[in-house]
């Protein structure tokens, strides 16, 4: 609240830092769905290591020069680590080491260029991209209200927790803490009252914008040469990978 | 109209209110007293219990709610929950784009220069103040180009330069508009008629009328803004008041007035003999010769 107040009405002048300048940014949201998720789908059907391996070393790559900010990359990684290794866990144990780690490999190979896509993209292009590679307009509805609720429920997390620490309340720091988990857990319910009636809101406002049902693609990017060239070295990549698979090379 | 909530409160009783093409129309009431009830009837959010809402001459209905709602632009009192897309462009275009209106760049400049914001088109409107979101949820309804625009408290949250920015804004934009607020001092500006609402209509006029109405405004829990305070004051000291000014401009011209009755009524107590005024008539005569 500081921060804006004191931001003010020099906003005018300003330009938002965050603004993603990256190559990878910048690229046609259709193109950057439509070469990872074929990345992805190749390095899935992988069964030997060398081809494993090579995919594991693209998605690295893609995953550095994308300059997606690499602390975000692992925090995210971090976060889907355990279902990672979980998959691979099981196999390590019935299936030896080796078959263990080819599939934590393949599987990192699929995870990072997904999270490269996320990250590299902003959420509203990606849904526009996905609409305009005619997804049904049903599904992009959906995952953009969703998306719209989670930044609502975080925000009104964010002000219940400001609420609660400027109340003093320094609980729910261990499981035993019986009065502090009764008021993180009236804290969840009303977080999800208060969440539901902005949602309400929101929906309301978007109606006032004459919202139906079909969230309507609104950016029109048209397919350029670098959006070319990055489909050309991912089509290579998978090439080369088909390649591995079926023992044309190595 | 009639309208209760779920639990059965009333909401608004018996409010019967027409509005004019072009007029601009302030409900003024306390917190509870209905204002954004009845803004969200008229924009159709929900329909009256008994009685009804017609816009140009139609009754508004389930059925026509959404395609009457692009001739009434309803803004909300909190911006956040109207401001939907990741920049400030793309959520002015919002609306026109789903309506499926044509030269939507266009419209969307329009829009933004008459919000006053065509510097923040390519900004993210959740890194802007408030009250500049405030702006960008006016756009995104402006670019609609409704007939009439709906404001839900439009100065509250305003810091003092935001608040009088956007009462300018407000006051020179050529629309009609019906303004829910309890900031009276706001409302005198921008409107040439208030509502004073309270669950059913207490009071219709001008500001000026309102503010007279002491008890009016006692009853509905609203507090005459400061410079109609000194007025007040000014006229229980004796001053010759003779109505309460709720803008500067009305307390620039009352007290020019009061001045001018003071002085005369100063000049006829002193009488012909006092030196003041022998000099003024000295004087007067002295043009009146041509010396």
């Amino acid at each position: 609240m500081i921060i804006t107040h004191v931001r003010g009405h020099s906003a005018l002048r300003e330009r938002d830092e965050d603004l993603d300048t990256s190559w990878f940014s910048q690229l046609d949201p259709r193109v950057k769905i439509v070469g990872v998720f074929s990345f992805v789908v190749v390095a899935a059907l992988l069964t030997r290591p060398e081809g494993v391996t090579i995919a594991l070393t693209a998605a690295i790559a893609l995953a550095a020069a994308s300059r997606v900010s690499a602390k975000r990359l692992i925090v995210a990684y971090a976060a889907a680590f355990p279902f990672v290794a979980l998959a691979s866990a099981s196999i390590f144990l019935f299936s030896g080491w080796d078959r263990g780690l080819t599939m934590l490999a393949r599987t990192s190979s699929c995870v990072i260029p997904l999270l490269v896509l996320a990250l590299g993209t902003e959420t509203f292009d990606l849904f526009s991209g996905l609409r305009r590679l005619k997804v049904p307009g049903m599904i992009t509805t959906l995952l953009m209200l969703t998306f719209r609720f989670l930044l609502l429920l975080s925000d009104e997390l964010e002000r219940m927790k400001v609420s609660r620490q400027a109340r003093g309340f320094r609980g729910g720091r261990s499981l035993l803490d019986r009065y502090g988990l009764r008021v993180l857990s009236f804290t969840a319910g009303m977080v999800l009252v208060r969440a539901s009636a902005r949602a309400d809101r929101v929906y309301e406002g978007l109606r006032c914008k004459a919202f139906r049902k079909d969230m309507i693609p609104w950016r029109t990017s048209s397919v350029r040469s670098r959006d070319m060239a990055f489909l050309a070295c991912l089509a290579i990549v998978a090439g080369v990978l088909a390649a591995v698979q079926y023992e044309v090379l190595f | 109209m009639t309208y209760k909530y779920e639990d059965g409160t009333m909401a608004l009783r018996d409010v019967d209110l027409s509005i004019e093409r072009g007029e601009k129309v302030a409900i003024v009431g306390p917190n509870g007293a209905g204002k954004s009830t009845l803004l969200n009837l008229v924009a159709g959010f929900r329909m009256p219990f008994s009685g009804r809402v017609l816009i140009e001459g139609r009754e508004l209905n389930h059925e026509n709610a959404d395609e009457l709602r692009s001739e009434v632009g309803l803004v909300f009192q909190d911006p956040e929950d109207q401001i939907f897309m990741p920049t400030v462009e793309e959520d002015v275009a919002f609306g026109p784009r789903n309506l499926g209106l044509d030269d939507i760049d266009a419209r969307v400049t329009r829009a933004l220069r008459s919000a006053g914001i065509e510097g923040l088109a390519k900004r993210r409107p959740h890194r802007l103040s408030y009250g500049m979101k405030k702006r960008v949820a006016i756009a995104g309804i402006l670019a609609m180009e409704p007939e009439m625009l709906l404001l839900d408290e439009p100065t509250s949250g305003l810091d003092p330069r935001a608040r009088l920015e956007l009462v300018k804004l407000l006051r020179e934009m050529d629309k009609t508009m019906l303004i829910a607020t309890h900031d009276l001092e706001a409302a005198a500006e921008i409107v040439d008629r208030a509502v004073v609402l309270n669950v059913s209509v207490v009071m219709e006029g001008t500001m000026s009328d309102i503010v007279m109405s002491k008890k009016v405004l006692q009853d509905a829990g609203l507090e005459l803004p400061p410079v109609s305070k000194l007025f007040d004051a000014m006229g229980r000291m004796g001053y010759p008041v003779d109505s309460l000014p709720v803008s500067m401009d009305q307390a620039v011209a009352e007290l020019t007035r009061v001045i001018d009755r003071e002085a005369k009524r100063t000049s006829e107590l002193r009488g012909p003999g006092n030196p003041r005024s022998d000099r003024k008539s000295r004087q007067s005569d002295a043009r009146g010769n041509g010396d």
